[in-house]
């Protein structure tokens, strides 16, 4: 009777496991793409003609803005195809398509730092994107030299100082900060965030390794205070008198100007924007950028979609959104990064910045800079 | 003949579930295990040489202290709001609970904030009354101290929950033998009180600990270098797997200390009913100054832990409502409370199988069993997701054989659905469903399971008839800690989540991490308005059937 009973149990408790695994699938047509065949199967015999065609295109992307999503919203209407999105981390997203290979559903892989791309390229995530308008768009330096990745917007890392302490004129160069008028005076986030790790590996590429390290060892040796928090919170810290000058992205400053808050909109205009290195290697500048995933199943959907992206209708949103600087040349600045005027950038290949990653990472460690 | 008995005693239905249930707890720990003994990379020679020291150092110091206070504020607001009745008690209750409903980050993210120097507190003085402050140190919440405030207020809650929920149903004889043997209510608590509840006030402790070890969000954004940002940092930046796993080893060994360590302050000894007589406490009520200091202590606490961030947070989100808005957030709200009461109800279920089974029987198994539910716990959630991944891959592939050899047009991918993520959260939250289930049994023992026993009633009989209804507050109290800590889980949604899908916790985190925190505040409120109702609503059932 008992073991009768049990067995009973024991089959109404796997049954009602098994139902809500299938709850939970039976859901995912709703909230999630319907990417998988059996879907696509059904699509082919019930839905009419043009629905099939338009298709979809799937991305993986670490960019988390709201013009992005504008951005699929706009090519989803004009053409039809369904953008479907994964937001991630970068890496994460990188180390999500290695474990997935060739049965991965992604299409494209968009993400925040040239050095991600390299290492997307490095791991055979890609392929070869071929399309003339694209090419158009983009300036061969602004794309991978195997056109396994594109840039779409470019962001420069610059000094941003406190304006009634600092007088431009004291300003020159990354290098000249670790000279000893600025101990004590220097702010940054921690040396594990990608743009930091970037920067360091453009100056491996242009002074060599050894020059780095001084570099490294020398802002160390002059930061204010232990490097957390991200590049707003070194903005802030100018101001509040922590620290005289902080590295940081220029579309924080032009964020802080655009705030709703009117506390941050004071820091934003309490600070100027300095281009360091104007007369030698010319400022640190990274991209965002994409490629096509070796094993899509949707390349040509990817490639239309690329190209849209690199329009000028669409480079106007990426720029006018974030404040970052278009790759196309025919798409002009938002007003806040034009006030910042024209600079001189580093003229490395921009791949340089994820090969020199893990050097970047071990000097950092060596050189105290947390 | 005896040979059997003992086999059948063992190896009963609920023996084969927790089996089951353990294998499958297993796997991630099993395929983290298996790259364990490699030979070192480069790398690791220089991690040892320039980190490990560091880290180690930091995560100790981090834990120590935040298990110290949490432990201190929850047992003790448990203590008061059980034995004492006082102003707004009854508010205070499970108003208590809520900071819980705020992610640890987010509450990073909201007191600097408030503090930094265009922050409210800054800006008021300021412009207000005209006080410019020239040192930020008293301003400065970012560092070691300030992620040990951040985690002792958002993380109390686990002991208070859990500690609250066992003196609930503790006899009040117990304490009134105390009183009348002339205790005053101080010795009344640390000779009974504490010692009775010490199972209960570890296992809120354990969770803490834990949580705190797998926390990537404040220790990044604060700069505190801690293990789980180097086991990120190799793992992603150095692309050394290896080294990586390695970390996640040690870390794993730190967790496996606090077990013990668990075990050890838990002591041999089990404290249960022992007689049918049961009463529960009753509060008695406070008078002059005391009544306030107890309401006072009551509502500082729930000030700074609550109070304070929620009205930064809905200040910023009116501020940003016209452009963040959406009614994208319906949706949003949907996902999260789906996958999280999904998830929430299997993990409970499993939690009671395998609580009843490691109870009910002696031995190394059911021993070891009740101590693996909580690894889950202590792999970085990353790491667990990269290994689910990996299998449902292996998965999906072999379905699409089958498939292919019945010559069906198509298989079920997995992958693309919400049973990969569930699954993931299963693996991970188990522990907080099991430690809470595990007080509650410990509390009930085994005393009226014996005895219907003894009555022929069947162990499945005695489950649903005995066990169950008195179990009630601790499946409940599972239950919501399970579901609120999925609300908000970050870095598995974000890696496993099926396209186009999204929960209110990823909204908040796409803002806060790009450093839009005023812009992450919407999201952010809603997750806690929905945690805040269940806590609620739980917390109203609770009252109701007990009256």
């Amino acid at each position: 009777m008992n073991k009768a009973l049990k067995m009973i149990l024991f089959t109404i408790l796997s049954l009602g496991l098994v139902m809500l695994a299938a709850c939970g699938g039976k859901e995912e047509p709703q909230t999630a793409a319907p990417a998988e065949p059996e879907v696509q199967a059904e699509t082919e015999e019930q839905q009419p003609e043009e629905v099939k065609e338009a298709g979809e295109v799937n991305l993986y992307t670490s960019r988390h803005y709201d013009t992005d999503r504008q951005l699929y919203d706009l090519f989803e209407a004009e053409t039809g195809i369904k953008v479907n999105v994964i937001e991630g981390k970068g890496d994460e997203l990188i180390a999500r398509l290695n474990s997935e290979g060739e049965n991965t559903e992604a299409d494209l892989f968009l993400t925040a730092d040239a050095g991600n791309l390299y290492v997307a390229k490095q791991d055979g995530l890609f392929q070869e994107i071929q399309s003339d308008e694209l090419f158009k768009n983009i300036p061969a330096n602004l794309r991978d030299d195997e056109n396994m990745w594109v840039g779409l917007t470019k962001r420069a890392r610059v000094i941003v100082y406190a304006k009634d302490r600092v007088d431009p004129s004291e300003l020159s160069t990354y290098e000249a900060l670790t000279g000893p008028e600025w101990a004590g005076r220097v702010l940054s986030r921690t040396s594990s965030n990608m743009y930091n790790l970037s920067l360091l590996a453009s100056f491996i590429e242009l002074n060599g390794a050894e020059a780095a390290e001084e570099w490294a060892k020398g802002i160390a040796a002059n930061l204010a205070r232990e490097p957390q928090g991200g590049d707003t919170d070194q903005i802030r810290a100018v101001v509040a008198g922590e620290g005289d000058v902080a590295i940081s992205n220029t579309y924080y400053v032009g964020r802080l100007l655009n705030s709703a808050d009117k506390g941050d909109v004071e820091v934003g205009e309490a600070v100027g924007v300095f281009f360091p290195n104007q007369d030698t290697t010319g400022t640190h500048v990274n991209i965002s950028g994409v490629g096509i995933i070796k094993h899509s199943k949707n390349v040509e959907n990817a490639i239309k979609f690329l190209e849209f992206l690199s329009s000028v209708e669409a480079q106007k949103v990426f720029a006018e959104g974030n404040n970052e600087y278009p790759v196309n040349p025919d798409v002009d600045w938002s007003e806040t990064v034009k006030s910042w005027g024209e600079f001189k950038e580093q003229n490395i290949p921009l791949s340089i910045l994820g090969k020199n990653q893990l050097e970047a990472i071990k000097i950092f460690d060596r050189s105290g800079w947390k | 003949m005896r040979l059997i008995q003992k086999v059948e005693q063992h190896f009963n239905m609920w023996a084969i579930l927790s089996l089951v249930f353990i294998f499958i707890i297993l796997i991630p720990n099993l395929l983290i295990g298996y790259n364990l003994f490699t030979e070192p990379t480069d790398n690791w020679a220089h991690i040892k040489e320039y980190l490990l020291k560091d880290y180690i150092y930091n995560t100790l110091v981090l834990i120590t202290f935040t298990a110290l206070f949490t432990m201190i504020i929850g047992t003790s607001l448990a203590w008061i709001i059980i034995n004492y009745r006082f102003p707004l008690r009854n508010f205070f209750k499970w108003g208590l609970i809520l900071p819980l409903a705020i992610p640890a980050y987010i509450g990073a993210y909201t007191y600097q904030g408030m503090l930094n120097y265009s922050g409210t507190i800054q800006y008021t003085l300021r412009n207000t009354f005209d006080i410019h402050v020239s040192s930020q140190k008293f301003f400065n919440i970012m560092g070691i101290p300030g992620a040990i405030f951040i985690f002792t207020i958002f993380l109390y809650p686990y002991v208070y929950v859990i500690t609250k929920g066992f003196l609930e149903n503790q006899s009040a004889s117990l304490f009134e033998n105390a009183r009348l043997l002339g205790g005053g209510p101080f010795t009344i608590f640390f000779r009974a009180g504490l010692p009775l509840s010490r199972a209960a006030i570890t296992g809120g402790v354990v969770l803490v600990i834990l949580e705190v070890l797998n926390d990537f969000g404040v220790v990044s954004y604060f700069g505190v270098q801690t293990f789980s940002i180097a086991i990120f940092r190799t793992w992603y930046g150095m692309k050394d797997l290896d080294s990586a796993l390695k970390l996640a080893g040690i870390l794993m060994f730190i967790v496996i200390v606090v077990l013990v360590l668990e075990r050890i302050i838990r002591g041999r000894k089990t404290y249960s009913y022992s007689s049918a007589n049961f009463r529960p406490i009753e509060a008695q009520p406070l008078k002059g100054t005391s009544k306030w200091l107890a309401f006072s202590y009551c509502s500082v606490i729930f000030m700074i832990a609550f109070i304070v961030p929620v009205t930064q947070l809905v200040h910023w989100s009116i501020m940003t409502w016209d452009r963040i808005f959406s009614p994208e957030f319906a949706k949003l709200i949907y996902n999260s409370i789906f996958v999280a009461s999904i998830a929430s109800s299997i993990i409970v279920f499993i939690a009671l199988i395998v609580g009843n089974y490691t109870r009910l029987h002696k031995g190394l198994f059911p021993k070891v069993a009740s101590r693996v539910i909580a690894l889950g716990y202590s792999i970085p959630g990353a790491a667990i997701a990269i290994s689910i991944i990996t299998l449902f891959v292996a998965f999906d592939g072999v379905m699409k054989s089958v498939a292919d050899y019945l010559n069906l047009n198509s298989a079920l991918v997995l992958r693309t659905t919400l049973v990969m993520l569930t699954s993931a959260y299963i693996i991970r939250f188990l522990a907080v469903g099991y430690n809470a289930i595990e007080a509650g049994f410990e509390k009930i023992g085994t005393t009226f399971t014996e005895a219907s026993r003894g009555l022929g009633s069947s162990t499945l009989k005695t489950f649903f008839r005995v066990d169950i209804p008195m179990l009630r507050g601790a499946i409940f109290g599972g239950f919501i800690l399970v579901f609120v800590d999925i609300l908000k889980e970050l870095p598995l949604t974000l890696f496993l989540q099926p396209f186009n899908f999204s929960t209110l916790a990823t909204q908040a985190f796409r803002y806060a991490s790009d450093e839009m925190v005023q812009e992450a505040a919407l999201a952010s409120i809603l997750i806690i308005i929905v945690s805040a109702i269940c806590i609620f609503y739980f917390h109203k059932v609770l009252d109701k059937e007990k009256s």
